[in-house]
């Protein structure tokens, strides 16, 4: 049988269309199928107000790889990384604290919060850096095979761990200990200032289904950092939009050769057996190529598209129980101006993330209501006003607002979620914001709530898992998303995964699309 | 008189410190060992509370004591007797209960009526947590390989860790790392839906810690029950006829006849040192004992921070030591009762009252005991567990009278407004009214109470922070981490100063294994 492509992609997020792109480069053939009518996924600006558009789901960018962006050309085919600077705008109990790139900058920022903790944020940068650049190390080399690596595996660990020591006995173990901490005894062994200690526990606990004081939550704090950012500052955004990106992954992977069709669902992936290849079933027809990449969640790919009775039980057991928990809600807000925040002078202080979280006890109660089943009564906030960034996103002189709601429990222990409480969602936040500027429920003209039954319908995230499975120790590296298949491979012949429940995991950082497209060519090579 | 001198000297007569004194002893060392209080035991002891009537004051249970240990010390020709502790029952708030039996048969019918799937899944857990305790336990009788270290010999202790994890395989690797990494809930989920079976199996993950069952790094404690039955000696969890302090005094007795002298009422001041070498021992008393080994059988913050000068170490270190967490968060009570307490959802005695009786009706109940913690109150409706020694051990209270010792969580050691006597006796309150929910009678049974803090632990037998395992049982306080890195080889920066405590791999529980590492390690360091 002749095949017409090499290698299909499921899905054309930021990872798929970064799969493509590398795949297409190596003068593969490649097809993507996008069941949405455009390309993007979770990087998506949709209008959610006449004549106001916002990113409809990720607002802002994970640790993005800085290969994929070099080699893709994206800042020359017009993507504009943004880093502001104040990063982060963090709000609690009547104050504001401002946080800068540069740490003696936060210092000075924090001096008038409290002196102490001013003088010891320098070093708290300088300390948790083994732990940040330790981590994008792992990122960017596949996981070892386990519980046998290879030797290249131990090489590059015994590299890893042999760099890491050089710098010092103390400051090796003090990177062992650090990872499985609670991010809220960290905060405590350095810090005494509630506000600062709130938004650092914020940025911990992004996405996951824990409190900042349960174990594990310092790798919340660091996992989404960049090289040489600080914790709080992980804030970078697109100028225009995370469609900007978008199109630009898109026109280099069509560049490049690759196929791409929206509007068109993957239903099953079947293997084809002798030749080691795949066939996608998609809109009555059957689609046959040597390799196939999922970029769907682990769970609708491995149950879903391929299908539980094929994976046996010990596998597809495994696949069932992977945690994946929608924790966050979107609240977007068309205002008629921007808004005031008391404390935060001028429109530079707004242009990073706003972030409420007064204390971490206020983070920790937050997920208090998640446990049982409640949607926060007192939600942790980070917000984004990207009008600031690209006017254009809104009519003249108005504003876009988009604010990431946590805890907001895709199962609610009572009721379920209707409209009444997607409202109520968005009356607390508009109220919460309002306490610390006053002006800004006059000013809200349209708002939109996507919850995570939402993210689930709308872009097929299983439970509205922003990232694909939670990221917390038991689910990372070589356990995701599972142990024995986290180098890509899946348990399907010429299966592979490459979406954000696959290595390096959730964000908008196109690190699984890099890193799958990379096994596939090995492998694809060989045969 | 001249006092006779010592090679080592151990500080404090817990079961550790008497344990590592018994090796260090029959190694050919002439040992001495000093308690603070009037007899040993520490944590592990037995006491007459109340005329008639004998508790095991602090620690209840014998969990794990290292059957190595049992047998090198031949501890039961010394007064040892384990009385198994066979069934967990758990009774609910509707009139329900569950109870696990020591009868596998009774268990699956019993557990078959909540859940058969559950019924179904639970031989399947127990196959592999056995697996998986087989595969632990060789960690347990190891001294951690320093990962931070370039000798050597901890790169071959490496080395050979890392191919003892390949010989696990993947399965069994992939499992370990899980119950290493997970909140105890999380893992039960993946394996029972009954509620009060997840709640009770995964309330053993949050004993001694400050962390709630929901919290990751919880699980692994679940080992600890499938860890005595493959000993073969006996179940994971008695009681020592007597009491704790039986051990204690077995432990003791051993000592003794190996050589051991046992000073009690000898509270040393601090430990003596020059040159960077340890010298012995200053008692309170003033009394200066020479020696040169001295070994502490005290909590890290204690032995580094209060028996030498601070100043003398690695400012590193002292910083480690400093944040090490010892939140105590547990409570004891202790009650001599008229009579057993009579349940409404299991009527009368019977044998659901001889082994443990657990109040962890749902996970989401111990998460709720936990929330009131993490604010800083005690649980309103704490997770309780139960033993009732004098039902097998009928020595320990007048006849037809009973002793029940009530182990509460969570009481936090930082109570907001401190613990005065009147939070300890609303603590008290709190727990009698959480047990007459489930056993009306038992209010009217209590003829003495007996309410210990962690406040009080810290007062009495010196647990900082009223921690029971000399640090909390976290993954950052761990194998190679615990106490703090690089120093988790019972060693300290003080040459011939060591520690042998709780505070030390494995740790807490009275299984003894610190102890007895601590002696190897300290035997192999004079070999060379």
């Amino acid at each position: 049988m002749s095949r017409r492509y090499d290698v299909i992609v499921i899905g054309a997020g930021h990872n798929g269309l970064t799969a493509a792109a590398y795949v297409a480069r190596a003068g593969l053939r490649v097809l993507v199928l996008e069941r949405r009518p455009t390309a993007g996924g979770c990087a998506a600006t949709e209008e959610f107000h006449p004549g106001y558009r916002a990113d409809a789901y990720a607002h802002r960018l994970g640790a993005f790889d800085p290969r994929v962006a070099r080699d893709l050309a994206l800042e020359r085919q017009g993507v504009e990384f943004v880093r502001p600077d104040p990063a982060r705008l963090a709000l609690g109990g009547g104050r504001a604290l401002l946080l800068y790139r540069s740490p003696e900058r936060t210092a000075s920022a924090l001096q008038s919060l409290d002196p102490h903790d001013a003088a010891r944020w320098p070093a708290f940068c300088r300390r948790i850096a083994d732990a940040v650049a330790l981590l994008e190390a792992l990122r960017r080399r596949d996981p070892p095979s386990m519980p046998a690596p290879s030797l290249g595996d131990l090489a590059a660990l015994a590299r890893t761990a042999l760099g890491l020591r050089l710098k010092g006995r103390s400051r090796f173990a003090e990177v062992l200990r650090l990872l499985p901490m609670p991010a809220a005894d960290l905060l405590d062994e350095w810090f005494q200032d509630p506000l600062l200690k709130g938004s650092l526990a914020a940025s911990a606990v992004s996405g996951l289904m824990q409190g900042p004081y349960g174990a594990g939550t310092v790798y919340g704090l660091l996992q989404h950092l960049g090289p040489g950012e600080h914790p709080g500052g992980e804030v970078v955004l697109v100028r225009g939009g995370m469609e900007r990106l978008v199109a630009a992954l898109e026109a280099a992977a069509r560049k490049a050769g690759a196929e791409i069709r929206c509007g068109v669902a993957a239903e099953r992936v079947v293997g084809e057996g002798g030749g080691g290849g795949c066939v996608v079933l998609a809109a009555g027809e059957s689609l046959s190529a040597r390799a196939v990449v999922s970029t769907l969640d682990p769970k609708r790919t491995l149950l879903g598209l391929v299908g539980p009775e094929r994976l046996g039980p010990a596998v597809a057991r495994q696949v069932a129980h992977l945690r994946l928990h929608g924790v966050v809600a979107k609240v977007h807000l068309a205002l008629a101006e921007l808004p005031r925040f008391a404390g935060a002078e001028g429109e530079d202080a707004l242009r990073g993330a706003i972030t409420i979280a007064p204390s971490v006890e206020y983070v920790e109660r937050a997920y208090d209501d998640a446990k049982y089943g409640r949607i926060s009564q007192h939600p942790v906030l980070e917000a984004v006003i990207p009008t600031l960034l690209d006017p254009g996103l809104a009519p003249a002189g108005r504003h876009v607002m988009s604010v990431m709601v946590q805890y907001a429990p895709y199962r609610l222990a009572a009721g379920a979620w209707d409209a009444a409480r997607r409202e109520a969602l968005a009356e607390a936040v508009v109220q919460r914001l309002a306490e610390y500027a006053p002006d800004l429920p006059r000013a809200v003209l349209g708002r939109q709530v996507l919850a995570p039954p939402d993210l689930e319908d709308r872009l097929g995230l299983t439970e509205g898992d922003i990232f694909h499975g939670q990221p917390a120790l038991d689910q990372t590296w070589f356990m995701r998303p599972l142990a024995g298949w986290a180098r890509y491979r899946l348990p399907v012949p010429g299966l592979y995964l490459g979406g954000a429940g696959a290595h390096p995991g959730g964000g908008v950082t196109a690190g699984p699309g890099y890193g799958v497209a990379r096994a596939v060519l090995r492998d694809l090579r060989r045969r | 008189m001249s006092a006779p001198s010592f090679d080592a000297v151990v500080i404090g007569g817990g079961h550790n410190g008497l344990v590592n004194a018994a090796y260090l002893a029959r190694a050919g060392l002439k040992v001495l060992v000093l308690e603070r209080r009037p007899r040993v035991g520490g944590a592990a002891v037995s006491e007459q509370v109340f005329p008639g009537f004998t508790f095991s004051v602090y620690s209840y249970v014998v969990s794990l004591l290292r059957p190595e240990i049992i047998r090198d010390l031949d501890l039961p020709a010394c007064g040892l007797e384990i009385l198994p502790l066979e069934s967990t029952f758990t009774p609910l708030p509707g009139g329900d209960y569950l109870v696990r039996w020591a009868d596998h048969d009774l268990t699956r019918r019993e557990l078959y009526r909540h859940s058969p799937r559950d019924a179904e899944a639970y031989d399947e857990f127990g196959r592999l947590m056995v697996q998986l305790a087989f595969a632990v336990k060789p960690l347990l009788d190891l001294v951690p390989p320093d990962p931070t270290s370039l000798e050597p010999s901890d790169l071959l202790g490496l080395l050979k860790l890392a191919r003892y994890v390949r010989s696990l395989g993947r399965d069994r690797v992939t499992a370990l790392v899980k119950l290493m990494t997970m909140s105890a809930a999380d893992f039960l989920e993946e394996w029972f839906e009954s509620e009060p079976l997840k709640a009770t199996m995964s309330a053993s993950g949050i004993i001694g810690t400050f962390l709630g069952p929901r919290s990751p790094g919880t699980a692994y404690v679940l080992l600890h029950h499938y860890l005595g039955e493959i000993d073969g000696v006996f179940r994971a969890w008695g009681f020592a006829r007597g009491g704790t302090g039986a051990v204690s005094e077995a432990i003791a007795t051993a000592a003794r006849r190996l050589g051991v002298a046992i000073r009690t009422g000898a509270p040393v001041a601090r430990v003596l040192t020059r040159g960077g070498r340890a010298r012995g021992v200053v008692l309170e008393s003033g009394e200066e004992i020479p020696a040169k080994l001295v070994i502490s059988a005290l909590d890290p913050k204690r032995t580094f921070l209060h028996l030498v000068d601070p100043a003398e170490l690695p400012g590193e270190l002292v910083e480690g030591i400093r944040r090490y967490r010892t939140r105590g968060s547990s409570a004891k009570v202790n009650l001599a009762l008229s009579e057993l307490p009579d349940f409404t959802c299991l009527p009368g005695p019977g044998p659901h009252l001889s082994g443990a009786i657990s109040i962890s009706p749902s996970v989401a109940y111990l998460e709720r005991a936990y929330d009131d913690a993490k604010y800083g109150s005690f649980s309103r409706r704490p997770y309780l567990d139960i033993v009732i020694p004098s039902l097998i051990d009928r020595g320990m209270a007048p006849p037809g009278r009973h002793v029940m010792s009530v182990f509460v969580q969570y009481a936090p050691y930082t109570l907001r407004g401190g613990w005065t006597d009147a939070q300890r006796e609303a603590l008290g309150d709190a727990v009698v009214e959480t047990l007459a929910e489930y056993a009306p009678n038992l209010p009217r049974a209590i003829l003495h109470r007996q309410v210990l803090t962690p406040a009080d632990m810290e007062r009495e037998i010196g647990l900082t922070e009223g921690n029971i395992f000399h640090g909390e049982l976290s993954l950052h306080q761990l194998f190679c981490l615990r106490p703090v890195a690089p120093w988790a080889q019972y060693r300290t920066p003080i040459a011939g100063y060591y520690q042998c405590g709780s505070g030390t791999h494995p740790g807490g529980g009275i299984c003894g294994a610190p102890g007895r590492l601590a002696a190897r390690q300290i035997l192999r360091d004079l070999r060379r």
